[in-house]
């Protein structure tokens, strides 16, 4: 079993810090030295026994990461875009073209919010103890991006049993609006833990849409706590396709913190071999006319195992809330596993709230229908599994990008089928 | 074209066909027609492969036994079900669908795949054959069809995949007037001296559009009366009742 404590003084090898900040991280520490990773008693981690994880598959966890020489990166061609490089975990480089370039501020994250030290997440304490890098995106009032921002994460050939702690932040500001795709780029080829906190914040009437996706698969073990926070009229769209890890949580919290405020959450994920992936929302409506929707699809072939935790909480005041949530898996192999808990959460009377999910099989009539049309067993389920899976891809409004993730999530997972 | 000997057929141990025998030549359209649970569209699934059955006796196709043979498989053959409830597939575009299963077809049957432009002007021949319009193709598999959409679609399916042995099984059910005569145009022009046909249904309004040249009574599992289309039409007066 590994034993994965950390001794104080590797918060001094990060940087001099402020008394404050210092008490912050060593604070934080001592939390997670004291639980540790978490394990299936922590109702959160229920359906991800992270502490087995770990110690099944890690030798040991390495802090230290020597500077990578800056890799070449196999830009998309596809669209024309903005971009930011992360390679790490660590902000690199980027290039606003495309845009006015007093209007958006980017660079390394400095963390000044030493607020959050409670014992809850064992690895939100792990990432303020230790956060080393990380960046802070600001888009200024009433600008609108004119082309979309691709965020390149790349994951470099030396990691080997490292983990990476990084905090990010997102602000749009009043009345303006960026679009967004989170890119990863994996050329690793042994395992690492990737630990990330996110913050994001919309401020009034801002919109934002933005795109999770992988290129290829790796060997990371993936957590990412991210906090959204919308003001008043502003809206959140954001389409997440999260395979391609061996283990990923998504912990994703959104805050409707003004009214009329919208986020719409839609997953799609093709899980295989022994991935393990869970997504975890909470949405916590606390003002009138706001509105809510989700949608987890998944299916799982192998031994793979996916999660959907979804809680909708309506504070008393939240009236005419419109809160929706689905969940939908397809379960291809017999060794799979899918586990879902949705819950309700409601103190206002005036609202309208739903949730379903199901789960099962791939329906044996279809296969056998589109079989008397000559298409093999394989080639019918490929076929179901794709529309699926696409139903969710083709919600995406720009064409070139659509495409662009159509093809990709066709390439990595379905073929290998 | 198809031989069926002394055809058994189980389902969760409960027989179903017992002893069915049947002949059809090439150019035959042969119609069988039948109570409520006599058999008819099980009929249907063991010619189409459908697993689950258990099967003895003698099914030969073009000479060879089926027996052995999947359901995607006797699609490539040339065996072509009609469904009496089409699947709604959601997620899957009709027209990328149709163009799959062709291909799928033609190349099992030694031919090129047919590129994009050949394909969009089969497709816009044979809809406007049957009245139909174009834009469904470019809807998700019979998701939200009508009753006669579906029907429609089954049959500009068999049009475009040309097959040699075609099975309707209850296409007439649930069809208005103007889409049954639809449907039994495309079957009519679709007709010539090497395709058979195995047409199942439940009434006679059906061969007053399509002019069967064998007509047989399945009851019980068994045909227990065959004859020529004046036997459908001395069924509607009697009923099934009258015939044993």
């Amino acid at each position: 079993m590994l034993n994965f404590k950390i001794n104080s003084n590797e918060i001094d090898k990060i940087g001099k810090f402020t008394k404050e900040e210092k008490y912050f991280r060593l604070k934080n520490l001592n939390h997670f030295n004291d639980i540790g990773f978490p394990n299936k008693r922590n109702e959160d981690w229920k359906f991800s026994d992270l502490k087995e994880i770990v110690s099944k598959n890690f030798n040991k966890l390495e802090l230290k990461l020597e500077k990578s020489k800056k890799p070449k990166i196999d830009f998309i061609k596809d669209f024309e875009h903005n971009y930011i490089v992360i390679i790490n975990g660590e902000l690199t480089y980027s290039d606003f073209k495309y845009e006015e370039k007093d209007k958006i501020k980017l660079q390394p994250f400095i963390n000044e919010d030493y607020s959050d030290s409670k014992k809850h997440n064992p690895l939100l304490n792990l990432n303020h103890a230790l956060s080393d890098k990380g960046y802070f995106l600001d888009v200024k009032e009433n600008y609108k991006f004119k082309k979309v921002l691709v965020i390149y994460h790349l994951f470099t050939e030396d990691l080997d049993e490292n983990i990476l702690n990084s905090k990010n932040k997102i602000k749009i500001g009043k009345n303006s609006e960026l679009h967004f795709l989170e890119f990863t780029i994996n050329e690793s080829k042994k395992n690492f833990f990737n630990n990330v906190y996110e913050d994001i914040i919309l401020e009034k009437s801002a919109a934002l849409k933005s795109i999770y996706l992988q290129n290829d698969k790796s060997f990371g073990y993936f957590h990412k706590y991210s906090r959204n926070s919308l003001s008043s009229d502003s809206n959140y769209t954001s389409f997440i396709f999260p395979t391609g890890h061996k283990f990923n949580k998504l912990d994703l919290e959104f805050n409707l913190e003004g009214e009329r405020s919208e986020c719409n959450l839609q997953s799609a994920s093709f899980l295989d071999d022994n991935v393990h992936q869970e997504v975890k929302t909470r949405v916590n409506h606390l003002f009138p006319n706001c509105k809510s929707y989700q949608k987890v699809k998944n299916v799982l072939n192998a031994e793979s195992k996916g999660v959907y935790q979804g809680k909708i909480f309506v504070k008393d005041v939240a009236q005419k809330t419109d809160a929706y949530q689905l969940s939908k898996a397809i379960l291809l192999s017999e060794l799979s596993e899918f586990d879902s808990k949705p819950e309700l959460e409601i103190y206002a009377d005036d609202v309208k709230c739903s949730h379903g999910s199901t789960s099962g099989n791939l329906d044996k009539d279809s296969i056998y229908y589109l079989m008397t049309r000559g298409l093999t067993k394989k080639e019918s389920t490929k076929l179901l599994v794709n529309g699926f899976l696409n139903e969710v891809v083709d919600s995406i409004k720009s064409n070139s990008i659509r495409n662009f993730v159509k093809n990709k999530l066709e390439n990595q997972f379905i073929n290998e089928y | 074209m198809l031989e069926i000997k002394d055809l058994n057929a189980s389902i969760n141990d409960k027989l179903i066909l017992k002893g069915l025998n049947i002949s059809i030549k090439p150019g035959e359209l042969h119609a069988i027609m039948g109570p409520n649970g006599s058999g008819k569209s099980t009929l249907a699934n063991v010619l189409s492969g459908k697993e689950g059955y258990n099967i003895s006796g003698e099914l030969n196709y073009l000479g060879k036994s089926l027996n052995e043979i999947s359901i995607d498989e006797r699609a490539q053959k040339g065996i072509f079900l009609a469904f009496q409830y089409p699947t709604e597939i959601p997620g899957v575009n009709t027209s990328n669908f149709l163009r799959t299963s062709l291909n799928k077809v033609r190349k099992a049957q030694g031919k090129k795949e047919i590129d994009a432009l050949s394909f969009l002007k089969l497709i816009k021949e044979k809809t406007t054959e049957l009245g139909m319009d174009e834009k469904m193709l470019t809807r998700q598999l019979n998701v939200g069809f009508s009753g006669g959409e579906k029907k429609k679609n089954e049959i500009l399916q068999m049009k475009i995949l040309d097959p040699n042995l075609i099975i309707l099984d209850e296409t007439d059910s649930g069809l208005d007037i103007d889409a049954l005569r639809i449907v039994a145009d495309g079957v009519n022009s679709s007709r010539d001296n090497k395709k058979s046909f195995l047409v199942i249904t439940h009434y006679q309004r059906l061969l007053n559009f399509i002019k069967p040249d064998f007509v047989h009574v399945l009851s019980n599992g068994k045909i227990v009366k065959s004859g020529n289309k004046e036997l459908a039409i001395q069924l509607e007066k009697t009923g099934y009742k009258g015939i044993n």
